[in-house]
């Protein structure tokens, strides 16, 4: 029976063989002729409107296949990069500001500029809207809308509250005492003015710009130190004393998702989501919500900007570079197309776009609209792209101002936050 | 021909040189062809992804560019400057210390009022054994986020006793206690294991020793918990090397976060952001590689630790 037996050299040939397969990732099958697979992140009014723009697309192109698929915002860049090193790239990718300069550098997406003028006509999105989504001089994004932060409330509850809710050019201090006067005249149970935002990064940038500082500096430095993080921690530690916004543990029920927000939740009239948010929040909110820009600092600078709130990158992988390019222009800039995507993913970067929506807008996508126009005078530039490790600073923001929420001193927070900050930017 | 049976049951004394290659080569050529589908599942799908997830633990890899080799600087890193490591340790091992104790506890008290013979006991044993089908589900840990939650029914109820309770899930104080009674309720699997043990304890016993008049109490110590022992152990092992591998309540519960403050950051979960939140691939396969080395170690002194404490029949 010995030409049954194995050797064991045999046995170990093979699994290394079939260890350095797994570590070096087989090539997948290649796709069939002329389809394309897209990927983006988003909620399921998003999957919607995209799928139907998608269909509309091979509907009016024969012989084109484009297959979709997303995820929410916190499983699809694993997946993304999971597939990247796998060499199993989608053609079409969902790109965010945060994470395009480091794809664009490690070539796992290409430049578009080829594509410029044939498949892509994006001029009239005007020089700003082409910078934000560019590297290095060269374009890498499809711009699929402009956002910025904002102020989002329940309007009625600020009026049961017997309080003029917040606005254009209200100050910090303005905000506590109209949080503050909010608690006094409120009834609910578990229920206050505002979130408490002193986690939320967005907030915490825009904060430090309106003093002159930043988040992070053209070099990848931490551009502020642990005084400022202390007077920001304290601003909300105040707020939390005086009953303004809700307790640490409350807020710490939040999961970053539109439908565990304060407000979603029903345990805040104020939240401070992105501006294209606006449009998913109202849906999952039976009150009426209106939007408006962050608190300013009192002589200040302007602290908001407007950025591309997602974009379409296309993978290097792609064996269909510019089937992908055509169906993202027909998202963008193509009226059948930017009709049926609305202003769920942004405002239109496209002037002509803007106009062709405008008279078909219901009220809350207007309100976005408006919202974006006059933002003008609150907005400063972009800021330079987050360095390595700026997504894991975040959370470490999240965890210390939850700390002072518990009990920590914002001095001592304050400290904690840039010591540990300091640490994984130079560990990268 | 060396049959395999006879090899292992009959021969206890030291193998010879070249025996091992005979015992496990020599004539088995079927039984290696029965064998090849999982073998093959092991060596692409476990051991192959394992070894290279060994080499992976000695780089630098974040997915975009290939691997680069800096030693033991992974190890060497999270033994002297990852607080969060240190957090995840000791949420851990808090979880299991309290979880399996608490756990095997409750499935040994519910197996012995089943095992005195209820009525319609099947159905029983069915309805108490649904929790562990579902408990490491998503389902059950977003039931767990709704119960403990601030205005959660567990607050509800308490409100009724004129109580205003924190919210649980997400005050650090009493998250990862909320994890602990996950894990507790799911008892169903011991449960049913000891159940099957207990019905193998000999009635006699029993009746010998309550004629000698021995208390219940004594009745317990004396004959139940002994002739358990090896099921108790049995459990014991399975239990904690689940336990060290929680993962799905915290990463539901708190969202990935494991907060707040790092509060439910059970090891799995730390590993888990470590590679698929900040694409440390290199450093999360060190982790991993020290769970499986905490593991090994327990399992270890606890088979280790059996022949004092664990009596077999024979």
């Amino acid at each position: 029976m010995k030409g049954y037996s194995v050797s064991r050299r045999a046995l170990l040939k093979a699994g290394t063989g079939v260890a350095a397969a797994s570590l070096l990732g087989l090539k997948s099958v290649s796709a069939q002729e002329k389809s394309i697979r897209v990927f983006w992140w988003g909620s399921q009014e998003r999957a919607d409107r995209t799928n139907r723009a998608v269909d509309a697309y091979k509907k009016a192109n024969a012989g084109i296949d484009a297959k979709t698929e997303f995820a929410g915002w916190s499983d699809y860049w694993p997946r993304l990069a999971t597939r990247v090193a796998g060499r199993n790239a989608p053609d079409l990718i969902q790109m965010d500001y945060r994470y395009m300069f480091e794809y664009a550098r490690r070539g796992a997406i290409v430049p578009l500029d080829q594509y410029l003028g044939n498949a892509l006509k994006i001029e009239d999105f005007g020089k700003a809207n082409l910078e934000s989504c560019s590297v290095d001089g060269k374009l890498f994004g499809i711009n699929l809308g402009v956002n910025s932060s904002c102020a989002v409330y329940d309007m009625s509850a600020w009026e049961q509250a017997g309080v003029e809710p917040m606005t254009f050019g209200t100050n910090w201090d303005e905000f506590a005492s109209k949080c503050a006067a909010f608690a006094k005249g409120n009834k609910r149970r578990r229920f206050y003015a505002t979130m408490d935002a002193s986690g939320h990064e967005p907030a915490f940038e825009l904060w430090l710009v309106q003093n002159g500082k930043v988040l992070y500096t053209e070099d990848g430095k931490l551009g502020f130190d642990e005084k400022d993080a202390g007077n920001w921690f304290k601003y909300w530690a105040d707020l939390r004393k005086a009953g303004g916004c809700v307790p640490a543990d409350v807020q710490a029920l939040d999961k970053s998702t539109l439908d565990t927000t304060m407000l979603t939740l029903g345990h805040a009239a104020t939240v401070f989501p992105h501006s294209n948010q606006f449009v998913g929040l109202q849906q999952l909110n039976k009150a009426k919500l209106d939007i408006t820009a962050f608190p300013v600092t009192k002589g200040g600078k302007p602290g908001q900007y407007l950025k591309p709130s997602q974009m379409w990158s296309i993978a290097s992988d792609s064996k269909l570079p510019e089937v992908a390019a055509k169906l993202a222009n027909f998202t963008v800039a193509e009226p059948e197309g930017t009709k049926i995507l609305g202003v769920e993913r942004g405002v239109p970067a496209s002037s002509a776009v803007r106009e062709q929506l405008a008279p078909d807008l219901d009220d809350v996508s207007k309100k976005v609209v408006d919202y974006i126009g006059k933002l003008g005078p609150y907005t400063a530039k972009l800021p330079p792209s987050p360095p390595k490790g700026a997504g894991e600073v975040f959370t470490v923001l999240e965890r210390v101002s939850q700390e002072v929420g518990f009990g920590t001193s914002p001095e001592e927070g304050g400290k904690k936050f840039v010591t540990e900050a300091q640490t994984i930017l130079k560990r990268g | 021909m060396v049959s395999y049976t006879a090899g292992v049951a009959v021969d206890k004394r030291p193998a010879k040189a070249g025996r091992f290659s005979r015992l496990f080569f020599a004539g088995n050529g079927a039984g290696y062809m029965f064998l090849l589908p999982w073998l093959i599942g092991f060596l692409g799908l476990t051991l192959g992804p394992a070894l290279a997830s060994l080499y992976l633990s000695f780089t630098n890899y974040d997915l975009l560019q290939s691997p680069q080799f800096v030693g033991a600087a992974n190890y060497v890193h999270m033994a002297t400057a990852d607080a969060k490591f240190a957090a995840a340790m000791k949420v851990t091992f808090i979880y299991v210390i309290l979880s399996v104790p608490l756990k095997l506890a409750f499935a040994l008290a519910l197996a012995m009022a089943f095992n005195r013979g209820i009525k319609g006991l099947p159905v029983y044993r069915a309805i108490f054994y649904l929790p562990s089908l579902l408990g490491g589900s998503v389902a059950i840990a977003v039931l767990w986020r709704q119960l403990f939650a601030a205005d959660g029914l567990v607050n509800s109820v308490l409100w009724l006793f004129g109580i205003d309770g924190p919210s649980w899930i997400s005050n650090p104080n009493y998250s990862l206690y909320t994890l602990v009674v996950l894990s507790v309720w799911q008892f169903g699997s011991p449960m049913i294991i000891f159940l099957a043990g207990l019905r193998q304890i000999p009635q006699d016993m029993y009746e010998a020793a309550s004629m000698d008049g021995a208390s219940k109490a004594r009745q317990f110590f004396r004959i139940t918990l002994p002739l358990l022992t090896p099921v108790i152990f049995f459990n014991f092992v399975i239990q904690t090397i689940d336990a060290f591998k929680a993962f799905t309540p915290s990463f539901i519960i708190s969202a990935g976060t494991g907060g707040p403050i790092n509060s439910t950051l059970f090891y799995t979960l730390y590993l888990y952001q470590e590679a698929f939140g900040f694409f440390r691939m290199g450093y999360a396969s060190a982790l991993a590689w020290v769970l499986v080395l905490i593991i090994a170690v327990f399992t270890a002194f606890s088979f280790l630790s059996a022949r004092y404490w664990v009596h077999y029949d024979d």
